[in-house]
C-alpha cells in the first residue's frame, strides 16, 4: 500500500488521524512520521499543522525520527519490574551497544520502553513490533535478538 | 458428526507470546499426517487465565489440562493421548493443582474464554449469545433495562465505581439529538489485563452489549477506543464486528426491528491518561489525549458534545447476563455493597499468576494463598499493590478482609482496574514508591503544575533516599507534596498519583526511615546501599561476595579472615544457620543459589585443623568490661571488644561455654569439638572466662570494679501451654530436655513413646535426640501444617527420613495420668483465615478430640529468657525480654547493654553474633573512643579463574549425608559436607553483585595484621 491510498481508506475526518498516523507510519521502513508526512496530513484532513505535529508528538507510539526494523518495547511496569525487567533492559542495552530511545547502527533495532503490555502473567516481556515475548531471561534474550539478526 | 475429543489452545497474548499458535499448527499437520483430522475439534480460545503455565491446553470431555507446551511435545501429545487415549502424564497439570485454582473462582463472564472459538461468531451463538439483544430489542422497553441493570447492582468495573444503571438513565435522559456508546478499552494501568482477556477470548458480549446499551440511552453509533499495544485484541475485534455485520446482528434493522447501530473501532497511540474517559473523548476526536475540567460529565457532553454512555470492557461484558437471568439473580451473588463477580489479574510474586474471576466477598487472603497457591520460593509474602498507579497497599495484617468496594477503599487501596500485584519480603516499599510516581509522572499530560512539578519534586526526594542522601524531613515533604497534588489535579491521573506513596508511607514508614537512618535497605533492592544482596541480608552484613571470591581461587586463609571480620563463628554458622544470605542470591534467578553454607564450611574446617589463632591486644585499654552469658552474643561480644583493644571478662552460669550452641543444639547438626574449637579461639584471643559463677545482680559487678557491662544471658525458659496436667511428671521443656541429656548422661529414654509439641527447630532437635537415645516411637504434634513450621526444611526433611512421625493441625488440650504423664487428649484443627502475621490461622475442629500414648512429652513452643532477677535494676519488657535502645543496645541503665536472645528472644545464631559484635562497638563508643574496627574496609578481589565459564547453568552442589540407618544409631554429624574441589566450584558460580562498586583497596596482608595487631 502506498501512503496515498491511506488517504483513501479513511475519510478525510479529523477524528481519524490517529488511524491515518499508524498506518502511515508503519508504512514507512523506518517506522517514523516525517515532515512531509505530517503537512500532508495537515492538508489532507484540513488541520493546522501545529496542530497535527502536537498530536503526533502527544503519543508515545509515533516517532517524530528513524526508527530500526525491529522497534523492541521493553514493559517497564510494576510487574515486570517485580521480577527483573531491568536487568532485561540492561542486557539489551549491551548487545545491542545502544540506549534507550536509540537505534543501531544496522537500522535494524530501536529500543524502547512501553507502560504495561498486559501480558503481566508472563512477565518480564517485551514486544517486538506486532510480536509479544513473555518469560524473558537474559538467555533468551540472547536468543531472540541473534534470530532477528539472522533475518528469521 | 460429533467429534471425538475438543481440544482447546489457549491464544491469548500471554500463551500466543509462548507459541501456543505455533502449536496448534504443528498439531494441526500432525493430525493430517495421522488422518485423525475428522475426529478432533481443535480450537484456539482466549485467555484460560493460568498465564504463569501458558501455553496452556484443555482436553474435552475429559477436561484434561496441559501446561507449560512446547512445539517438541506435539508428537507424542497427538501420538499418545489423541490416538491412544492415554493421558500424557508428564505436561499434565494435576487435578489437585487445577482444582486448587478454580475451585473458589467464580466464572460467569469469562465463562466463555478458554471455551470458545473467539474467532468464529457462531460459537458465541452455539452458547447463547446475542440472545439478550434479541430479548431486549423484541420484548423489553429501555427502561425496563435499565430497572434490571439497577436492580443488579452492577458497578463500574472501569476504577471510579460509578453505578451502571444510573449512568445508563442519566444518559437516556440527556437531551440530545445524536447520542453516543463507548466502550473504554484503553487498559494501560499496570498489572492489569482483564479488558485484553476478555476482548481476545470473547469479543462479541462486549458488541451485544454495546448494542444493548445503544438501544437504551438512544444512540446509533459506538466507539471501542482500544489501545495500540493490543494487536491481537484488535484483529478478533475487527473479525467479530464484520461477522456480527455479516450475520445481521450489526448494523440496520437488528433482528428485523427498525433500531440500528453500528461501531466503530478507534485505536489509541500509547497515551496512557487517554484511558480518563474526558481524555479518551478527546482522543477519539482527533486530538491529544488531554483530560478536562468535569462537569460537564461525558452523559450530558460527551463525544462531539454530545450525551456519550462511556463503559468499561469488563462493565459491558456483564450485561448479557444480567439481561438473561434478570437482575435480581446477579445481585444475589456478592456482598451487601459490591454484587456479582470480579475480575483480577493475579501477578508478581505468587504461584499463579493470571486472570481471574471471583464472587466478591472472598477475601484478600484466599486469593493469594488458595487460587494464587501462595509465595514461591518459600519467601514471605509481604504486602498486595491493588489498584495500580491509583492504589495502595494491603498488608498482611489485612488478610481476612473480604473483596468489597468499601471494606478495600478503607484501607487506602481501590479495587480500580484490577491489578493484583503481589510483593514479598524482597521487594522494597521505598523502591515501590518511587516506581509508581516514576511511571505517572512519565504519564502525566503536563497541564496541571501540581502533577506535571510535584512529582518530579517527589522522584527527586524518593531518588535520594534510595541512594542514601535522604534527610527524615524529606517524609513531611512527601506527604505534604502528596497532599497537594491530590487536591489540586485536574483529573484522576494527576490526584490519585500520589496513593502509592502515601500508603507506603502509612503501612512501611519504618522502611523508609531505615533506608534514611541507617542507610538500609531490607529488601535488597536500592542497589545504592549495600554491596552485594548476601551480604545485605545478613544479619551481621558478613562480607559474602568477598569470601565467594577468594575461596574461588581456593584461598583458605584469606576468606576465613573475611569471615572473621564480622562473625567468629563461622563453624557453628557453616552448619546451623539458617542462611539468611542464600534467599536473596541473584545466581537463583539464573538457576539455584550459592550452597553459601556449604563453602564456608571448608575454611572454617580449614581454621580449625591448622589451629588459627588471633594475638591478644598487647596494651590493652583501661576500662573493664564483663560479660554476663557465654553463648554467641556474649563471645562475641567479647571477641569484637578484643579486637578493639580491651580484654573482657565472661561470666557463665553454666560448666560450659557456649550457651544454646552448647547446650541446645545436639552433636549430629554441631559436633561438639568443632564448636570448643571455635570457643577456645575466642578465649585465647585475650578474654577471661568465668564458669560456674552465675551473676544475680548487675551492681555486683559495679563494686567489683567493671566500668560497663553485657547481659546476654539468652532464653533458656520453655514457655508452657496452659492446658491442664501440665505438670504431670514426665513432661518437661524442649530446651531443658537437651541440655539434661548433655550434662546428664544416664537421663533415660530407652523404650519411652516420645511426643514433641511444636514445629520449631528445637522441637525436631528434640524428636531426633530422643529417637537417638532409643525411644519406641517418636511423634511430633504440630497445630498448624508442613509449610508453616517455622524449622528449617531440611531438619524436618531429615527428621522425617528418620522415621518421625508427624501430626500436623493436631493440638493438645490435656494431659492424662496419675502421677506420670501416660496420654495426651488432641483436637484436630483447621485453617480459617490468616493471623495477623500472615499466617493461616489454625481453629479447633469441635468433637475431633482423640488421644494418644506418651511417657514422655517435651513442650517446644518456644523459649524466654530467665532475668526476673534483674528486673530491680533493668526495665524488662511484657514478653519477658530486656527492653533496649536497637540502635546503641543500650538498657535502662546508661554503663549497661544488652543483646542475643535476652533481648531479641528465641533467634538464630547469627543475629545473636551480629548483636553481640554492635555491642562491643557501642561499649568502645560508650568510653569516647571511635568504635571503628581499623580492618572493617573492603578491597578489591581480583579472581584468577575464567568466569564466563561458570556463566551458564551450573547445578547448586549439595553435600553427601550419612546413612538414615547409621545416623538414627549415634550422634555422628549428618551433613558429610563438600570437599574441597567441590566448594571451590561452588564458589565460582558467584555472580559478583559487588562488581563496579566503589569501594575500599586494601590489601589482604594488612587485614590479617590489623585483625592481630590491635591497639
Amino acid at each position: 500500500m502506498k501512503k496515498e491510498e491511506v488517504f483513501e481508506k479513511f475519510e478525510s475526518k479529523p477524528e481519524n488521524i490517529l488511524l491515518i498516523l499508524h498506518e502511515i507510519q508503519d508504512l514507512n521502513p523506518n517506522k517514523y512520521l516525517t515532515e512531509e508526512d505530517l503537512k500532508r496530513v495537515s492538508e489532507k484532513l484540513n488541520l493546522p499543522y501545529s496542530f497535527v505535529y502536537g498530536v503526533a508528538s502527544f503519543y508515545t507510539m509515533f516517532s517524530l525520527k528513524p526508527r530500526g526494523k525491529y522497534i523492541i518495547r521493553v514493559c517497564e511496569s510494576p510487574p515486570c519490574h517485580l521480577v527483573g525487567s531491568l536487568n532485561i533492559l540492561n542486557e539489551l542495552k549491551k548487545i545491542l551497544k545502544i540506549d534507550i530511545g536509540q537505534t543501531t547502527k544496522d537500522n535494524l533495532f530501536t529500543l524502547e520502553i512501553t507502560s504495561c503490555l498486559g501480558v503481566c502473567g508472563v512477565a518480564p516481556a517485551m514486544m517486538i513490533n506486532e510480536d509479544v515475548y513473555g518469560n524473558l531471561t537474559v538467555e533468551k534474550i540472547k536468543e531472540i535478538i541473534d534470530e532477528k539478526r539472522r533475518g528469521k | 458428526m460429533p467429534k471425538r475429543l475438543d481440544v482447546i489452545i489457549c491464544g491469548g497474548t500471554n500463551c500466543s507470546s509462548s507459541h501456543s499458535i505455533e502449536i496448534k499448527e504443528k498439531i494441526e499437520k500432525e493430525l493430517e499426517k495421522r488422518g485423525l483430522k475428522g475426529e478432533i475439534n481443535l480450537v484456539v480460545s482466549g485467555c484460560m487465565g493460568l498465564c504463569q503455565l501458558g501455553p496452556n491446553m484443555v482436553v474435552y470431555p475429559d477436561e484434561i489440562h496441559y501446561i507449560r507446551l512446547k512445539e517438541d511435545d506435539v508428537s507424542e501429545l497427538v501420538e499418545t493421548h489423541f490416538l491412544k487415549g492415554r493421558v500424557v502424564k508428564r505436561l499434565q497439570w494435576t487435578p489437585p493443582n487445577v482444582e486448587k485454582f478454580y475451585k473458589k473462582q467464580h466464572k460467569i463472564i469469562t465463562a466463555n474464554c478458554g471455551k470458545i472459538d473467539p474467532e468464529n461468531i457462531e460459537e458465541y451463538i452455539a452458547v447463547g449469545g446475542y440472545e439478550a439483544l434479541a430479548k431486549v430489542l423484541t420484548e423489553m422497553t429501555p427502561e425496563m433495562v435499565i430497572d434490571e441493570v439497577i436492580k443488579s447492582g452492577l458497578i463500574g468495573r472501569g476504577g471510579a465505581g460509578f453505578p451502571t444503571g444510573l449512568k445508563w438513565k442519566f444518559t437516556r435522559e440527556s437531551k440530545g439529538d445524536e447520542k453516543y456508546v463507548v466502550c473504554n478499552a484503553d487498559e494501560g494501568d499496570p498489572g492489569a489485563f482483564k479488558d485484553r482477556a476478555i476482548l481476545e477470548g470473547d469479543p462479541h458480549c462486549v458488541i451485544e452489549a454495546m448494542e444493548i446499551a445503544g438501544y437504551v440511552i438512544g444512540a446509533q453509533t459506538g466507539y471501542i477506543y482500544v489501545r495500540a499495544e493490543y494487536p491481537l485484541a484488535i484483529k478478533r475485534l475487527t473479525i467479530a464486528l464484520e461477522q456480527a455485520r455479516k450475520y445481521g446482528l450489526l448494523g440496520k434493522n437488528i433482528f428485523g426491528t427498525d433500531f440500528n447501530f453500528d461501531i466503530e473501532l478507534r485505536m489509541g497511540a500509547g497515551a496512557f491518561v487517554a484511558g480518563e474517559e474526558t481524555a479518551l473523548i478527546s482522543s477519539i476526536e482527533g486530538e491529544r489525549g488531554m483530560p478536562k475540567q468535569k462537569p460537564p460529565y461525558p452523559a450530558q457532553k460527551g463525544v462531539w458534545g454530545k450525551p456519550t454512555l462511556i463503559n468499561n470492557v469488563e462493565t459491558l461484558a456483564n450485561i448479557r447476563h444480567i439481561i438473561l437471568n434478570g437482575g435480581a439473580t446477579y445481585g444475589a451473588m456478592g456482598t451487601e455493597n459490591s454484587k456479582g463477580t470480579k475480575l483480577f489479574c493475579l501477578t508478581g510474586k505468587v504461584k499463579n499468576t493470571g486472570l481471574i474471576e471471583i464472587p466478591f466477598g472472598l477475601t484478600i487472603g484466599e486469593i493469594v494463598f488458595d487460587i494464587g497457591d501462595g509465595i514461591p520460593n518459600d519467601k514471605k509474602f509481604k504486602a498486595i499493590q491493588m489498584g495500580g498507579p491509583s492504589g495502595g497497599y494491603i498488608t498482611c495484617e489485612y488478610l481476612n478482609t473480604p473483596i468489597d468496594y468499601k471494606e478495600i477503599e478503607k484501607l487506602g487501596a481501590i479495587i480500580g482496574s484490577a491489578g493484583m500485584i503481589v510483593l514479598d519480603e524482597n521487594n522494597c516499599m521505598v523502591d515501590m514508591a518511587k516506581f509508581f510516581v516514576d511511571f505517572t509522572l512519565t504519564e502525566s499530560c503536563g497541564q496541571c503544575t501540581p502533577c506535571r512539578v510535584g512529582l518530579i519534586r517527589m522522584k527527586e526526594i524518593l531518588n535520594r533516599i534510595t541512594k542514601g542522601y535522604g534527610k527524615l524531613e524529606d517524609l513531611d515533604e512527601l506527604e505534604r507534596l502528596a497532599k497537594t497534588i491530590k487536591l489540586t489535579s485536574l483529573c484522576a491521573l494527576g490526584g490519585t498519583a500520589p496513593n502509592p506513596v502515601l500508603t507506603g508511607l502509612k503501612y512501611f514508614k519504618d522502611e523508609f526511615i531505615e533506608h534514611i537512618v541507617d542507610k538500609k535497605c531490607r529488601a535488597g533492592v536500592c542497589a545504592s546501599l549495600f554491596y552485594a544482596p548476601c551480604v545485605n541480608a545478613c544479619p551481621s552484613e558478613v562480607d559474602v561476595s568477598r569470601y565467594l571470591a577468594y575461596m574461588g581461587d581456593g584461598k583458605l586463609k584469606e576468606a576465613y579472615l573475611v569471615h572473621m571480620e564480622n562473625n567468629p563463628f563461622p563453624s557453628v554458622c557453616a552448619r546451623v544457620c539458617p542462611a539468611f544470605c542464600e534467599g536473596p542470591c541473584e545466581r537463583g534467578k539464573f538457576d539455584e543459589p550459592i550452597a553459601i553454607r556449604e563453602v564456608k564450611r571448608l575454611f572454617s574446617d580449614w581454621a580449625n585443623e591448622v589451629n588459627y589463632q588471633f594475638s591478644p591486644p598487647e596494651n590493652p585499654k583501661n576500662e573493664k568490661v564483663a560479660i554476663i552469658g557465654s553463648g554467641p552474643a556474649g563471645l562475641s561480644c567479647a571477641f569484637y571488644l578484643t579486637r578493639l583493644g580491651y580484654k573482657p571478662t565472661v561470666f557463665e552460669s553454666l560448666p560450659f561455654p557456649g550457651g544454646m550452641m552448647m547446650y541446645g543444639i545436639p552433636d549430629y547438626r554441631l559436633p561438639k569439638d568443632t564448636l570448643k574449637k571455635e570457643i577456645d579461639r575466642i578465649i585465647n584471643s585475650g578474654v577471661e572466662l568465668v564458669l560456674n559463677n552465675e551473676i544475680k545482680s548487675i551492681n555486683e559487678l559495679r563494686n567489683k570494679g567493671f566500668d560497663a557491662v553485657f547481659v546476654a544471658v539468652g532464653a533458656h525458659e520453655s514457655i508452657k501451654m496452659g492446658v491442664l496436667g501440665e505438670d504431670l511428671e514426665g513432661i518437661m521443656g524442649g530446651v531443658e530436655f537437651l541440655k539434661e541429656i548433655t550434662t546428664n548422661k544416664n537421663f533415660d529414654v530407652k523404650g519411652k513413646r516420645v511426643v514433641v509439641v511444636g514445629g520449631g527447630s528445637t522441637a525436631m532437635d528434640a524428636a531426633r535426640v530422643a529417637l537417638r537415645l532409643g525411644a519406641k516411637d517418636v511423634k511430633v504434634v504440630y497445630r498448624r501444617s508442613k509449610d508453616e513450621m517455622p524449622a528449617q526444611k531440611i531438619e524436618v526433611t531429615e527428621a522425617e527420613e528418620e522415621g518421625i512421625e508427624f501430626l500436623f493441625l493436631t493440638n493438645p488440650t490435656e494431659f492424662i495420668g496419675e502421677k506420670k504423664v501416660e496420654k495426651i487428649k488432641c483436637i484436630r484443627m483447621e485453617f480459617k483465615g490468616f493471623d495477623k502475621g500472615g499466617r493461616r490461622r489454625p481453629v479447633p475442629v469441635e468433637g475431633s478430640e482423640f488421644e494418644i500414648d506418651a511417657d514422655l512429652v517435651l513442650l517446644c513452643l518456644g523459649q524466654k529468657p530467665k532475668v526476673s532477677k534483674f528486673s530491680d535494676e533493668l526495665e524488662i519488657n511484657k514478653d519477658g525480654t530486656i527492653k533496649v535502645d536497637p540502635k546503641t543496645l543500650k538498657t535502662s541503665l546508661d554503663y549497661v547493654f544488652a543483646g542475643g536472645d535476652a533481648v531479641l528472644g528465641p533467634s538464630t545464631v547469627i543475629e545473636s553474633v551480629a548483636q553481640g559484635r554492635k555491642a562491643a562497638v557501642e561499649i568502645d563508643k560508650y568510653f569516647g573512643y571511635e568504635g571503628e574496627f581499623n580492618f572493617s574496609l573492603r578491597e578489591v578481589v581480583d579472581t584468577h579463574y575464567d568466569e564466563e565459564k561458570y556463566l551458564k547453568p551450573i547445578s547448586r552442589k549439595t553435600p553427601k549425608v550419612v546413612e538414615i540407618e547409621e545416623r538414627i544409631k549415634s550422634f555422628i554429624e549428618v551433613n558429610k559436607g563438600l570437599t574441597l574441589e567441590e566448594a571451590i566450584e561452588e564458589a565460582r558460580r558467584c555472580l559478583k553483585c559487588d562488581k563496579g562498586k566503589e569501594v575500599y583497596k586494601k590489601n589482604i596482608k594488612e587485614l590479617e595484621k590489623t585483625l592481630n595487631k590491635v591497639i
